[in-house]
Formats: C-alpha cells, structure tokens, sequence
C-alpha cells in the first residue's frame, strides 16, 4: 500500500516533466518594400538632372522581399514632376528606366524579360513569379527647355514603389 | 541555396521597410448591422517615414468608402499596428483592394526619395 502511495506521485511528476510544448510558426504571404539606396541627382550639364552615375548621380535603390511566388506584382512608377524645386518656366522632358538588378535567385532575371512598360516609359510592372529578394534600379533623367539653365535650388523628385496582390 | 539567401535576407531585419499584411483578407460581419470588417497589420521600418494613408479599390482602381479609426496613421519607427477596416454592406462585393500608402513630409528634402504603396487583395 506504501509503495502505491509512492508510485502515483512519482508517475504523475513523469507526465509532467514529459509534457511537450508545441513552438508554432506560421509563414504567410507578403511583399515588403525597402528602400534600400536614396537617389542623388547629378546636374552633367546646365539644363539637366540625372541620377545616373555616368553623370554623377546616384542611382535611387528598391528592395522587393517576396516571401511566396507569384502572389504579388511590383509596380515602379518614375517622377514626371518635381515635389519640390524652384521656379520653373519652360517645360521639363523626363526620362526613366527601371530594371531588375541584383537578385538572390538568377532566375529572377525573369522579372526583366517579362515586364511590362507603361505611362510613356514612366511605369513598369513586375510579375514576382519567384519568391526571394530583388533589388529594383531607377535612372531619372530630366531635360529642362532647350539647353535652358535649371535655376539653382534644391529639387525633390517621388519615386512610386508599390506592391499589389493579385 | 535559395533559401537560405532568403532566410538570411529576412533575418537580417528590414531597415528601412514597408510591410501590410495579410496579402488576402478576408471581410467578416462586425459589431454593427450591415457593416463588414477586416484586420490588417501594418509595420514601419521605414525611419523617415512618420505617416500611412489607408485606402480601399474596386476592381478598376476606383475609391470605395470605408470607415477606420483614422485613414492617415502615425507611426513610430519600427511600430506595428493593427488596423480595423469598415466596409458597408452595398460596398462588399465591389471592394478589391485595401493599401497602405507612405506619406512623405514636405520637411524631407532627399532629391529622389521613394513612397511606398502595398496592397492586398480581398477574398
């Protein structure tokens, strides 16, 4: 009857000590947009701002992480005005590219031989069809008249990174 | 290999990030008659970032009305937020997209600075 009275107890210590804890994680779905580099407009030429580095400019950098493929699509869209700038009186030409650079799958390079351009060439759609993390390039280039000098001032152009579910 | 590149990209945190989940909510029926609801979790690593705007689409990107505790949200750096999206019950079926958009202050002065906009598909 001692021993019984022994045994329940010591068995029910073993049922606890063995109890498992479940560590759950759940992986969902979604898209995370950095911006990785801030452009610099490099000014080559008195009626022209460019963020290319040819021109003295640095390249404005986007990070797409894609968690799970072909969930989402990226769209890039590149400045056609200044959010902030001098006085300006005659017209400005905007030119832009946007393009998939570094990237932690080589097949990624997709993104780049299926994108779609639009808005006249403001634009460009992405198809995330593989998953990982993609560094999105943008040159901006901007022509100010006819070889009219841009006013001195400080100029601030908006990139549009977005990321929309399909 | 793949994988892991990824995994090290996520564990490396986001600097400077933009995140708005889930990627397809789902509405369900609120507190209120005639009113359906969804939760989103929105997260700014963006550090010059202090403001998102919420937003809701149709199929052919036309606003929808919707009610929320506040459509322009103040975010400290690296806060998480849930958020309560109202749609009215005439609306549901037209309702497809839900975004979060960055708002940049006119105070920031980066030449080329980058808004973000995220959105997520209603089932």
């Amino acid at each position: 009857m001692k021993k019984l009275l022994f045994l329940i107890p010591a068995l029910a210590v073993t049922t606890a000590v063995q109890a498992s804890i479940p560590i759950n994680g759940f992986i969902e779905s979604k898209c995370v947009i950095q911006s990785d580099t801030a452009g610099m407009f490099g000014n080559p030429t008195v009626d022209k701002l460019s963020t290319k580095a040819a021109d003295g400019g640095v390249m404005p950098i986007i990070r797409y992480d894609i968690v799970t493929a072909s969930k989402y699509k990226a769209v890039i869209t590149t400045p056609t005005s200044f959010s902030n700038s001098p006085n300006l009186s005659d017209s400005l030409d905007w030119t832009s590219t946007t393009v998939a650079g570094q990237m932690s799958d080589a097949a990624m390079s997709i993104f780049n031989t299926d994108k779609a351009i639009y808005n006249n060439g403001h634009t460009t759609e992405f198809d995330l069809v593989k998953s990982g993390s993609v560094w999105f390039n943008v040159t901006s280039e901007v022509e100010y008249g006819v070889g009219k000098a841009l006013p001195s001032g400080s100029y601030t152009a908006l990139i549009v990174a977005e990321c929309i579910a399909k | 290999m793949r994988f892991i590149v990824l995994f090290l990209c996520l564990l490396s945190g986001y600097a400077n990030a933009h995140q708005f989940t889930p990627t397809y909510p789902k509405l369900t029926v609120s507190h209120i008659a005639g009113v359906y609801k969804t939760e989103m979790l929105l997260f700014n690593a963006r550090e010059e970032i202090r403001y998102y705007s919420l937003n809701v689409f149709d199929e052919e990107w036309n606003p929808i009305k919707f009610a929320t505790e506040s459509k322009l949200i103040a975010m400290d750096y690296q806060e998480r937020k849930y958020v309560n999206i109202y749609i009215s019950k005439t609306d549901v079926k037209k309702a497809k997209y839900i975004c979060s958009k960055s708002k940049i202050l006119q105070s920031v002065k980066d030449p080329s600075i980058v808004a973000s906009r995220i959105c997520s598909k209603i089932e």
